[in-house]
Parts: structure tokens; C-alpha cells; sequence
């Protein structure tokens, strides 16, 4: 018999509302299989559910939680599906419901609309969004009397919906709950994300949702989308903008079988995690690996399965203090995979010994219902183009080598796997995981954006956050924000000068975000409200031909003000190391001042604005600029970087007192 | 498929006078390779000449290439400070002038042929308009590699989750495909793309689905039951298709 008590501080995740998550008796994804392994958790004393130390009470996701990673439409279709259809309905509102079914993904048979879908699924998100604050200590994640209460590992088996995508369901997946519980960390702290996903199918929606994030480095290990769903997850599959190398895939080959992907898992993972440097971990491990499983092919034994749940579980403590949570996900051997290798991934987790046999009365309580899909399983093997499963149900947690019998061409496909893990270390493995002491400098050609100009090295994470304590409570910096992280805030309301109305704000703070030779540094709160923003961007026309200049700008929300915000966020978003490569200047043009909310006069305001500036080394210079020249009060302060070329510093010297109509001569 | 299905329309252009700092920042932003010169010129809208609307149309000049920038930029370094700094020059003193350009009704075949044959990385998209008496070559579109690879991509469904199979077609027979489609139809499967082209030879001798599912079981158990033959997973690799 088990401990009764875990020994780590891990907490499990389940409640039978979960269980309603049911496609229906022909679908492949039965919620019968987590029925089977909480029996399974119980029967073999691994888990009580009385004790309320080994779990974690949660509560579904709100709209606008759920609302971080989906479109609002597509939230609203699902609410709209979620209600039964009935026998009133006119054909009107049958057409209507069926044209919303496929436009959001529900029109086939792989997820199929389900009533009450939307409550099950974002109650399930719930699950998950929970279980990530808990352990990284947010409120989101409950509180806890004592410090040492807080777990650090949490486990969720009904989470895992890695195949959902913003603005539509897919693979089963109706929420993407793994992508709205990290994108609510890093909006609510400066924490990098680490995702691991050991399903068999490649975790394409949480990939697309952190594309651009370089904060989130997600690596799905799957087999390869040459014939398999999703069809994505090649190794080219990188990342976009400055979440360049912050997406990582590693396609299988078919009939991979434990010893190849222990290699391919070992030689990556280590490189990886030792330079990205993650706060926390979450792994998804949907075990459709299985050679059991009816849907894919790459012939782990749960051997091979438990390496990866060992494997998260160290680099965990290694990297993470431990943080570390888990989620389900695929797995359609319902009765002989499932309930095996979640238990075994409980169990590594909360750091139990787990008994060699199964307990027989729970092998007599679910024997029979594989048995009863048993011939049908069998047909699905050899039309998936596998060897036989059939053997019989096992009586053990692990799995007897004889029951898997080797597969031809083993050398070939580990060659194979040899070949992709060699380009994935090229292409993704930076070669500063150890800093080099004489970093070479690139050649700069005019054409690189600032983006490059700022990263020659690649030495630091390209975007990097910082927390400001402030009375009011904590201030997030972020510069490089990514435009997904835009798309995921919202201006408060006493942003106005750059745009007068909140959503043409949020527009143009994106367009900027997007654009590869502007820079978006944004100071915001724990729930996502923008209140202060330094943007880099080229200088515009007047200063046209002058090398490396770039225009800083920078506005902090009228009702933050007098905290210090505005110094610090410009001190943090000009902490470059070209720096001193480049010319920055920042115009203050007095008609966009609110001297009235700040009951000042327009000088005061402008000695105002020279501070600012001043603390950062910019100095006031007079110039005949059209728009400072137009009032006396405006004022342009610039910085000319120390190694800034001495033609290219006095060109912008002459440019300011230059006549506007001859500036180009 | 022609060149206005797949062309862009977005145009980003540079005018002859601009200067290459201009273009250079133009490329930067938007991480192009290649700009089209053009002029703006007002005509008369056509076909409603009664009326004496007029709109501004690009008058196609020429393309300027990072490529043209890069070396301008390294001659410029070579010659020392003395010369003019490369930032400085027009975009008409380095443009390309003489190039190939299609109409928007061109054969999307044959744009890739010409592309193909004469090395070219785009082909630039006019019309011909009455400008001053004078037939003169409008912008109204830019093709690039690009362009015609993510059309490539596209219609082999690589934007769309989905699974693969392939269908052998017997002496190009399309029967099989035919009632693969048939049957995934009545399994509510949907049916991201279908591709039936001949790798060699003059007929297609595999059909490539893709198939917006993760569960293809319930198809390939009918599939099995018909005889249709069908590889998925490396069963095409090792040769052996099943049927």
C-alpha cells in the first residue's frame, strides 16, 4: 500500500463535473477513462479525494479570462451552441446554428457541438488557470494559511486542450485551457513560461497563441504532421518577430518506441531549459504516445511515458524551484493507458511509490469495458496501419517488455530522429547558453530594424519584464512587447494623449508593436490595464538620411501619475545596449499636455518633461523642427550616444537649425 | 488560377526622387525586398467618361531591390566620405527599369515558368492606360516567390489542421477519389484540400487529401470494406498500401 500522505507539496485537480466534457458514446475521447483513473487513484491509495491537502478547490474561467487567448465571437458562439437544440427551433435558427458550427470549427465529427459546452469547458480552464497561479503564488490561485501550504506541483488531469485555437475549436479542444492559464501568468507577473507537450499530436493552439512571446518558450515533441492531425509542427515551425526561436518543435517518426525519444527528449530538453531559464513549467501529457493507442503511432511503452513525466519533474527542481504543473490532454487506450499513466504521473509527482500490480479489484471493475470495445480496437489497429495490440489487459503499472515486440526499420528511424534533433539544436539551441567572452559584432547592413540593431548578440531574453512596487500596488514593465501581449491588454482610460479614445489607443500601441523597427516598452497592472508607454520609433521625414535616429516618446495614464512611473519606465526601456550607437531625441509639443489635470502651468510642465528626460542624459537643444518651432513652450531634447559617428552627430546638429525647405541639402 | 487570385494588392511603392534612406526605411518596416517606382498620375475613371471622375493610378517606373540598396551602401563605403553618402542618392539613379511585367489575367502557370526561367524573384502586375496620348504601363499588383508559395502552401492545406492521405488512382483512374470523397462526405468529415497532380509522367497517379480530423478511423474502416487502396502513417514510405 502507498503513502497516504504525498510527501511534496503537490495537489490534484478533478471534479465530476469535468467527466461532462462527452462527445458522445461513438467518439473517441470518453470521459469514462478519468472515471477509471480516479478509481484507479483511489483503489490503489495514491490519492484521497477527502483529504483536502491533496487537492485544489477551482471555479470555471470568466469571459474575460477566457477572453486572453479566444475572440470575443467565438466565445459568444460557443455560448450560443452550448444551448440544446430543441424541437421549437425553426429552420431559420437551425440554419443559423449550423452556419456558426462550421465557421467555429464544430461542424465535423471531432467536436462536435455538445449542450452546455461552454460552462463544462471553461470550468475545465478554470482547472488549469488555478492551478498555474497557485503554484506561482497569484490570487487567482486561492490562499493559503501557512507559506508551506502552497503547492508546488499541481496535477489536472481533465486539462490539456491543446488543440484549440482563437477563433475556433479543434481536435476535440474547445478552450485552449493550457494557453489561457500562461497567458494569465505572464500578464500577472514577470514570470517565463516553459511549456512542454509530450502528446502525440503536435499542441498547435498553444503554439499559435505565443508565436511572437519570447517570454513563453513552448516545445511539443509529437509525431510527425506528415499524415498526422494536425498536419503543423514542423521544425522550421520557430517563432515570428522576437519570439524567433521561442517555438520549438520536434516531429517524430512513426514507430519511434522509448529508447530513440528518450534520446531525442534528453538531448534537447537540458539546452533548452538551461537557457531560456523558465519560472515555472507546464507540461501536457496527453499518453496517446502509447503503442496501445488507437490514433497514432509513435509505440512508446509506459516506460517511455514515465521518462517524461521524471524528466519534467527535475527540471522542475532544477530550474524552477519546483514550480511545476501538469495537465492531461490526449489518450484514447481508455482503460489500459489512461488511468496507468496519469496515476504513474501523480505518483512521480507527489513523490509515492507505486505498488507493481494493479489493484485486481479495479482490473475486475474496468477489464470489461475494454473487453466489450475490444474487437473494434483491434480493426482500428490495422487500419491505422499497426501491428496488433489485442494482448490482454494488464494487471501491472508498468508494462511488460514482451507485450511490444520491437519494430522493423528501428535504425532507420532513429537515424532519422538523429537528423532532426541535429537541426532543431542549430536552429533553436542559442550558441550563447554559455556567454561568449569576445562576442563577435555583426555587419550592419541599412536594412536591419531596430529590433536587430538592439539584439546583435542575442545575449538576453529580447523582451525582458521588471516589477515596479509602487503605493498604488505593483507596475509590470515589459519592453519589446510582442503584439500578442498587446492584443491581451487594455489602455486605461487616462491614457489619451497619444490617441484620443481607449481602442484607437490599444490600435495604434499594436501597429507599433508589430512593426519591426519600432520598439513598445508598457508599464501595466497585474490585470492587464496599460497605464504608461515609452515607444522607439525612425525618425520621420524631416530627418531624413541621418543614420540611427530614432524619436522616444512616452505618456503615462493621468491617474498614475506621481508615483515615479514615468522615470523609472523610460529608464527601463532605454537600458539598450546599442544605446550609445544611436541618437534618440523626444519632442514635447505643448498642445498635448493636460496641464489642467495636473493644475500646473505650460512651463512648469516643460521643466517637467526636461527632467524626465534629463535623467536619462538628453539635453535641450534649440531647432527650427516645424512642429517644436511653432510655440514657444515646445521643447526637443535629444541623447547623442557616445559612439555615435561623429558626420552622423553633426548632421543631426545641422538638421536642427537647418531651414525646413532646404533640410535636404 | 490566375495572377489576380493570388497578387498583392497592398502596394507599398517609392516615387523615381525619393531617396534611398526613404526606400531603405520602407523596406525595413515592412522587411521587404523589393519596391516598385512608381509616379502618380490622375486619369479619367473608365468607362465613365461622361462623368470626368478621375483617380490617381501608379504609373509603373521601375523596382528597387534591397539588394540594389546594399550595394549602393557598400560602393559608397568604398569610395570614402568625399562622394555623396549613399543615403542620399535618388532611387532613379539605381532602379531597375527594363523589367518583365504580366496583367493581372496572366496564368498563375505561367507566371512560375518565367519566374523559374529567368531566375526573376517577382514579376510586377500592370495594366496599359491612355496617359497622354500615350499607352503607359499602371501598377496594379506585385508578384512575388513568395506570393506564389504560400499559394502553393495553400492549396495543399498547410494553413488548415488536418491529416493526410493518400489514395492510390490506378492509371490515373479517379474512382477511388471519387468515392473516398463521397464517403467522407456522408462521415460529416470535412475535406481541407484535395491534390491530384502528376509528379511524372502526364497523369496523377496519387491523390493527397487532407482531411480536417483527428480520428480518420470510421473513413478508413469503409475504405478497407470498398477495397480502395490507401497509405497513412509510413506505410507509403515502406512501399505497402493497404487495401
Amino acid at each position: 500500500m502507498a503513502n497516504a500522505h504525498p510527501h511534496e507539496r503537490a495537489r490534484l485537480i478533478f471534479d465530476v463535473t469535468e467527466l461532462n466534457y462527452d462527445f458522445g458514446p461513438q467518439h473517441p475521447l470518453q470521459p469514462s477513462r478519468l472515471e477509471a483513473l480516479i478509481d484507479l487513484l483511489a483503489r490503489s491509495g495514491l490519492w484521497r479525494a477527502e483529504l483536502p491537502e491533496t487537492r485544489l478547490d477551482f471555479r470555471p474561467a470568466t469571459l474575460n479570462e477566457l477572453s486572453l487567448v479566444h475572440t470575443p465571437d467565438y466565445i459568444a458562439a460557443v455560448q450560443q451552441l452550448s444551448l440544446p437544440e430543441d424541437a421549437t427551433m425553426d429552420q431559420d435558427v437551425l440554419k443559423a446554428r449550423s452556419w456558426l458550427a462550421s465557421k467555429y470549427g464544430f461542424g465535423d465529427g471531432d467536436t462536435p457541438p455538445l449542450p452546455g459546452m461552454h460552462e463544462i469547458s471553461a470550468r475545465i480552464t478554470g482547472g488549469t488557470l488555478v492551478a498555474m497561479s497557485a503554484v506561482m503564488g497569484l490570487p487567482e490561485g486561492g490562499k493559503f494559511e501557512h507559506e508551506e501550504d502552497r503547492p508546488l506541483h499541481v496535477f489536472h488531469p481533465a486539462g490539456g486542450l491543446h488543440h484549440a485555437w482563437a477563433e475556433r475549436a479543434s481536435g476535440f479542444c474547445v478552450y485552449n485551457d493550457i494557453a489561457v492559464a500562461i497567458a494569465h501568468v505572464i500578464r500577472s507577473c514577470e514570470a517565463k513560461v516553459l511549456y512542454i507537450d509530450f502528446d502525440a499530436h503536435h499542441g498547435d493552439g498553444v503554439q499559435r497563441s505565443f508565436y511572437d512571446e519570447p517570454r513563453v518558450l513552448t516545445v511539443s515533441f509529437h509525431e510527425t504532421g506528415r499524415y498526422l492531425f494536425p498536419g503543423t509542427g514542423d521544425v522550421l515551425e520557430l517563432g515570428q518577430g522576437s519570439g524567433r526561436g521561442y517555438s520549438v518543435n520536434i516531429p517524430l517518426e512513426p514507430f519511434t518506441e522509448d529508447d530513440s525519444y528518450n534520446e531525442v527528449m534528453n538531448a534537447l530538453l537540458f539546452p533548452l531549459v538551461t537557457s531560456f531559464a523558465p519560472d515555472i513549467i507546464i507540461s501536457q501529457h496527453g499518453c496517446d504516445t502509447h503503442a496501445w493507442d488507437p490514433l497514432t503511432h509513435l509505440s512508446l511503452t509506459m516506460s517511455g511515458i514515465q521518462a517524461q513525466m521524471k524528466l519534467a519533474h527535475q527540471l522542475a527542481h532544477t530550474y524552477c524551484g519546483g514550480k511545476w504543473v501538469a495537465v492531461g490532454g490526449g489518450g484514447y487506450d481508455l482503460y489500459r493507458v489512461v488511468p496507468r499513466a496519469w496515476s504513474l504521473l501523480w505518483a512521480e509527482m507527489s513523490q509515492q511509490q507505486v505498488p507493481e500490480q494493479l489493484p485486481p479489484e479495479w482490473v475486475q471493475c474496468w477489464q470489461p469495458a475494454w473487453q466489450a470495445a475490444q474487437e473494434q480496437e483491434e480493426i482500428g489497429q490495422q487500419i491505422m496501419g499497426k501491428s496488433s495490440a489485442a494482448t490482454s489487459f494488464p494487471t501491472t503499472f508498468t508494462d511488460r517488455a514482451e507485450d511490444f515486440p520491437a519494430q522493423p526499420r528501428r535504425w532507420t528511424i532513429s537515424h532519422t530522429n538523429r537528423q532532426t534533433v541535429a537541426l532543431m539544436r542549430q536552429l533553436a539551441v542559442p550558441s550563447t547558453v554559455v556567454r561568449q567572452a569576445f562576442p563577435t559584432m555583426r555587419r550592419r547592413s541599412p536594412l536591419s530594424g531596430l529590433f536587430d540593431l538592439l539584439h546583435m548578440n542575442r545575449e538576453r531574453t529580447p523582451s525582458s519584464s521588471k516589477v515596479l512596487e509602487t503605493p498604488r500596488g505593483s507596475v509590470l514593465f515589459r519592453d519589446f512587447c510582442p503584439p500578442s501581449l498587446v492584443e491581451r491588454l487594455k489602455p486605461d482610460k487616462g491614457l489619451h494623449a497619444f490617441a484620443r479614445l481607449p481602442e484607437r489607443e490599444q490600435e495604434l500601441l499594436l501597429g507599433i508593436a508589430k512593426s519591426p523597427d519600432c520598439a513598445l516598452a508598457l508599464a501595466h497592472t497585474p490585470n492587464g490595464e496599460i497605464i504608461g508607454e515609452v515607444t522607439i520609433a525612425p525618425a520621420d521625414e524631416w530627418w531624413e538620411g541621418i543614420e540611427n535616429l530614432y524619436e522616444v516618446a512616452i505618456e503615462v495614464s493621468s491617474d498614475w501619475r506621481g508615483q515615479g512611473i514615468a522615470k523609472q519606465l523610460l529608464a527601463f526601456a532605454l537600458e539598450l545596449d546599442a544605446k550609445e550607437d544611436m541618437i534618440f531625441f523626444a519632442i514635447g509639443l505643448s498642445w498635448h499636455w493636460d496641464m489642467e489635470d495636473l493644475g500646473i502651468s505650460v512651463y512648469r510642465y516643460r521643466e517637467l518633461i526636461a527632467r524626465l528626460f534629463g535623467s536619462q542624459g538628453f539635453v535641450e537643444y534649440p531647432t527650427t523642427e516645424p512642429n517644436v518651432s511653432m510655440e514657444p513652450a515646445n521643447v526637443l531634447l535629444a541623447r547623442i550616444g557616445s559612439r555615435v559617428d561623429q558626420r552622423v552627430a553633426s548632421q543631426f546638429l545641422h538638421r536642427l537649425l537647418s531651414s525646413p525647405n532646404l533640410a535636404r541639402l | 488560377m490566375i495572377v489576380r487570385d493570388i497578387m498583392t494588392t497592398k502596394l507599398v511603392t517609392v516615387e523615381p526622387d525619393d531617396t534611398l534612406a526613404h526606400a531603405a526605411s520602407l523596406l525595413r518596416q515592412y522587411r521587404f525586398h523589393h519596391l516598385p517606382v512608381t509616379r502618380k498620375v490622375r486619369l479619367a475613371v473608365p468607362q465613365q467618361e461622361e462623368s470626368h471622375k478621375a483617380e490617381t493610378v501608379l504609373q509603373f517606373e521601375g523596382v528597387l531591390t534591397s539588394h540594389d540598396i546594399d550595394m549602393a551602401a557598400a560602393l559608397a563605403e568604398k569610395d570614402g566620405a568625399s562622394i555623396q553618402p549613399w543615403q542620399e542618392k535618388r532611387v532613379i539613379e539605381v532602379m531597375h527599369r527594363a523589367d518583365l511585367p504580366v496583367t493581372p489575367t496572366t496564368n498563375v502557370a505561367s507566371a512560375a515558368q518565367i519566374l523559374v526561367e529567368r531566375g526573376l524573384n517577382y514579376l510586377p502586375v500592370v495594366e496599359y492606360r491612355q496617359v497622354e496620348s500615350e499607352h503607359k504601363a499602371i501598377l496594379v499588383g506585385f508578384l512575388t516567390r513568395s506570393d506564389l508559395l504560400m499559394a502553393l502552401s495553400r492549396a495543399m492545406g498547410a494553413f488548415e489542421p488536418g491529416m493526410q492521405l493518400d489514395i492510390a488512382l490506378p492509371s490515373g483512374n479517379m474512382t477511388a477519389l471519387a468515392r473516398v470523397l463521397a464517403l467522407a462526405s456522408e462521415l460529416h468529415m470535412s475535406i481541407r484540400s484535395v491534390m491530384a497532380a502528376p509528379l511524372s509522367g502526364s497523369v496523377p497517379t496519387t491523390a493527397t487529401i487532407r482531411l480536417g480530423t483527428i480520428n480518420p478511423a470510421p473513413l478508413l474502416l469503409r475504405l478497407q470494406e470498398e477495397g480502395i487502396h490507401y497509405s497513412f502513417g509510413t506505410s507509403l514510405a515502406e512501399g505497402d498500401i493497404h487495401g
